[in-house]
């Protein structure tokens, strides 16, 4: 076996692609700063969160915020990869399959590596504030143990993160897997909302002798236990401080094995097995076309993109994240006893903007549709109709529950009406946006890859129609509350009719610019390859 | 097809250059060229996919970018890459292509199910064409583009990733559909291909066109490898360098 090289080499290659990823590329550099910023925000706010139960000189504070505080962040790196950042994959491991290193050295080498990040010296630098509180309740070899047990808590933060997120790579090899991975996450991240607010109404009424117990208990698992030996040594424990950094060491020991097993996997890869396909008699045409549509071309349109809404798997997580959105926006503004219109508006636009970039998700795929001619009436007309079966029973569903909540089941149809004003006027303003400002997706497999740069600040764009199509349903809204109940006889046809108003406007002015620019509308959804 | 003069600049790099063509009715035109000559960029400004910056292209006698929809109507185009849709099963990506092409259902059923039989598809396969191997992608969009029985075919490397038994499948229907009338116009940089179908040829490097004729007027006597090493411009290996290997 030939020497091996230790753990430099890696660090210093990480550190050397960041610093290439950002040469010549401002605007690379300008979001790396914001990172910095961002991340020495919350390094800032962390370190004087966890430093307070010091300065306050309150051991029992202390004995609730280290342990849960700490298990929060070990969870944090678990869950966050996973959602919303993507993996760091700078030091892909599979780039060093055919490099003579045991996996011994690998191992520790990109373990090292993945140290080397504004995310690890952010968490490092937040977690500081517990030796701050250590030290000043428990004396300077208390702030030694917590020093200790922050380290290791760090040790323990990168290899969750890497022992999962690899785990996950292995597993997601095929499509099909990584589609339902995709939905999960997808419905997770929308239930974050909820969740935020189960967990502020539980708190205001917390009782705290139950929390100190379940920080206790969490205090002795993995999670919490290296983030507690600090505290342990304040109470004069040692045995105790020494039992949890074993905890700690084991379950690092533990995360590094599984992570190197699933790592091999990773380095070599795995066939993507398809679907079992099973044979089918029926014919062509009947197999694409369903729900009676006309077999002609706008049946074949419209059939296309229904099944793209539930194949594709970027569109069905927008689709997922709508709905969750759509219900319990409007739900729990009703069960707070306000007023739901607003919410009702605001959800009538969300709906709409879905497809502020339709094209992007078709990609180069939508040369077909050039190539065969189709005019831009129909295409948009047909794209239109395909995310209103999906959408238009979503909304009556709103409207209904809202109406029943609230208690005045006579406010359900006005309710649609204003639902559907709000979601026309959406469309009027979202189609034209989706053939000028469309940008194309990364082609990456990952459903939660965004495109960087142009991408970004055209999604902008797409929020600033949503506040657009809100403005402009406002009228509606106030004539709603000056009329009273007189409007909940004709809210349902006023709203058709505004709402077919401005779709119509839009659409035509979509339209006209989809037979003009097919060409540029390609291009630009086209990733570079 | 003609295309007259056409143009395409990406940000500053100039494309193609001035590239001017006849191709005649029945004929079974070759462009050849190395990686990255824009054999891509000019097919795709021949079929109305990508917008010339200068110069125009003439499908059977109509203006691709005057009239679009007649043009269109008799064309049948295999893009590079992956420009399908395909999220769809490979009998739904046909039905999909022959309602869009206004042809009534009967009529694509009933081809759609003879291609996918010949292709060797399978007519009752429900895999998702992202699932298809590279071949089966080409062939599937081979079939996409023949099922309206245009009068011209353009087709983007329909030989790169095919396995031999799928390329002599390939070559043969390409080669009925040409002695019925059809006219086929094809890019690749396989000089084997290229010499045993076509009767034209037009050799395209660094956006310009360098040579183009009949398959005798532009080889000679020469092999066409030779003529086109020699044209592109590359190097052949001396034996003073990589002496080591």
């Amino acid at each position: 076996m030939s020497a091996q090289p230790g753990v430099l080499p890696f660090v210093r290659l990480k550190l050397r692609l960041i610093g290439n990823g950002l040469r010549g590329r401002p605007a690379r550099i300008a979001l790396f700063v914001v990172g910095v910023v961002i991340s020495g925000f919350f390094a800032i706010a962390g370190y004087a969160i966890f430093a307070i139960p010091g300065v306050a000189d309150n051991e029992r504070a202390a004995g609730i915020l280290l342990p849960l505080g700490g298990a929060g962040v070990v969870v944090g790196w678990l869950f966050l990869p996973l959602v919303f950042f993507g993996v760091d994959e700078s030091l892909d491991p599979a780039r060093f399959a055919l490099l003579p290193l045991t996996r011994r050295t690998l191992i520790t080498g990109l373990f090292a590596a993945a140290m080397a990040g504004l995310p690890a010296v952010a968490t490092l630098a937040a977690t500081a504030g517990m030796v701050d509180s250590a030290a000043r309740l428990g004396g300077p070899v208390a702030g030694v143990a917590q020093l200790v047990g922050v380290i290791v808590g760090l040790l323990l933060c990168v290899a969750v993160a890497r022992a999962v997120t690899s785990a996950f790579a292995t597993a997601l090899r095929s499509r099909r897997s990584r589609d339902l991975a995709a939905i999960a996450l997808a419905m997770v991240a929308a239930a974050v909302g909820p969740l935020q607010l189960l967990a502020l109404s539980g708190a205001e009424r917390a009782d705290w002798d139950k929390v100190a117990a379940v920080a206790h208990v969490v205090g002795w698992t993995p999670l919490g236990a290296p983030y507690t030996m600090g505290l342990e040594i304040t109470d004069g424990r040692w045995w105790a401080a020494l039992l949890k950094l074993l905890i700690a060491l084991a379950a690092v020991g533990g995360l590094l094995w599984w992570w190197s097993t699933t790592l091999e996997n990773a380095m070599v890869g795995t066939a993507a097995e398809g679907r079992r396909a099973t044979a089918t008699d029926r014919k062509p045409v009947d197999l694409l076309l369903f729900l009676r549509l006309p077999r002609n071309r706008f049946g074949a349109l419209v059939a296309r993109e229904v099944r793209y809404w539930w194949r594709e798997i970027r569109r069905r997580a927008s689709l997922i994240t709508f709905t969750m959105v759509g219900l319990f926006l409007p739900i729990s503004v009703t069960i707070s006893n306000g007023s739901p219109d607003s919410m009702v508006i605001f959800v009538g636009a969300l709906a709409a903007l879905s497809l502020a970039n339709q094209f992007g998700f078709d990609g180069s795929a939508y040369a077909t549709n050039i190539t065969a001619g189709v005019p831009g009436r129909i295409e948009i007309g047909s794209r239109t109709v395909a995310h209103a079966i999906y959408t238009l029973p979503l909304l009556v569903t709103v409207s209904v529950v809202v109406g029943l909540l609230a208690g005045h089941p006579g406010r359900i149809p006005s309710t649609f009406g204003l639902l559907i004003a709000a979601y026309g006027v959406g469309l009027g303003l979202v189609l034209p946006l989706s053939v000028r400002a469309a940008y194309a997706l990364p082609s990456s497999s990952n459903p939660f890859a965004m495109s960087s740069g142009g991408g970004a600040s055209k999604g902008l764009l797409a929020f600033a129609v949503l506040l657009g199509a809100i403005v402009v349903s406002l009228p509606l809204q106030i004539v709603a509350l000056v009329l009273g109940s007189v409007w909940l006889w004709i809210g349902l046809p006023v709203g058709l009719a505004y709402g077919a108003a401005a779709f119509l406007i839009g659409s035509g002015i979509a339209a006209d610019m989809v037979d003009r620019r097919a060409p540029e509308l390609l291009a630009a959804v086209t990733p570079n390859r | 097809m003609a295309l007259r003069g056409l143009v395409k600049h990406f940000d500053t790099k100039l494309a193609v250059s001035q590239v001017s063509l006849d191709v005649p009715a029945g004929s079974f035109y070759g462009l050849l060229g190395p990686n990255g000559a824009g054999k891509t960029t000019t097919l795709s400004m021949a079929v109305g996919l990508l917008r010339p910056d200068e110069g125009h292209a003439f499908l059977l006698g109509y203006d691709v970018w005057a009239d679009p929809t007649a043009a269109k109507a008799r064309l049948g185009v295999l893009p590079d890459g992956v420009r399908l849709f395909d999220r769809l099963t490979g009998p739904e990506l046909l039905a999909y292509h022959g309602l869009l092409r206004g042809m009534d259902a009967a009529t694509v059923d009933q081809r759609a199910r003879e291609l996918l039989e010949v292709l060797e598809l399978g007519a009752g396969n429900r895999t998702l064409v992202v699932d298809y191997s590279a071949g089966m992608k080409k062939k599937i969009g081979l079939a996409c583009a023949l099922l309206h029985a245009p009068r011209l075919l353009v087709l983007d490397e329909p030989f790169e990733a095919v396995d031999p038994v799928s390329a002599a499948l390939i070559r043969d229907i390409l080669q009925r559909y040409v002695a019925g009338g059809g006219t086929v116009v094809f890019s690749s940089h396989v000089m084997e291909v290229v010499e045993r179908l076509c009767d034209h040829v037009a050799i395209l490097s660094d956006g310009v066109l360098r040579r183009h004729g009949t398959l005798e007027e532009v080889r000679g006597d020469r092999s066409l490898e030779e003529v086109f090493v020699q044209v592109v411009g590359g190097r052949v290996a001396t034996g003073s360098e990589l002496a080591w290997l």
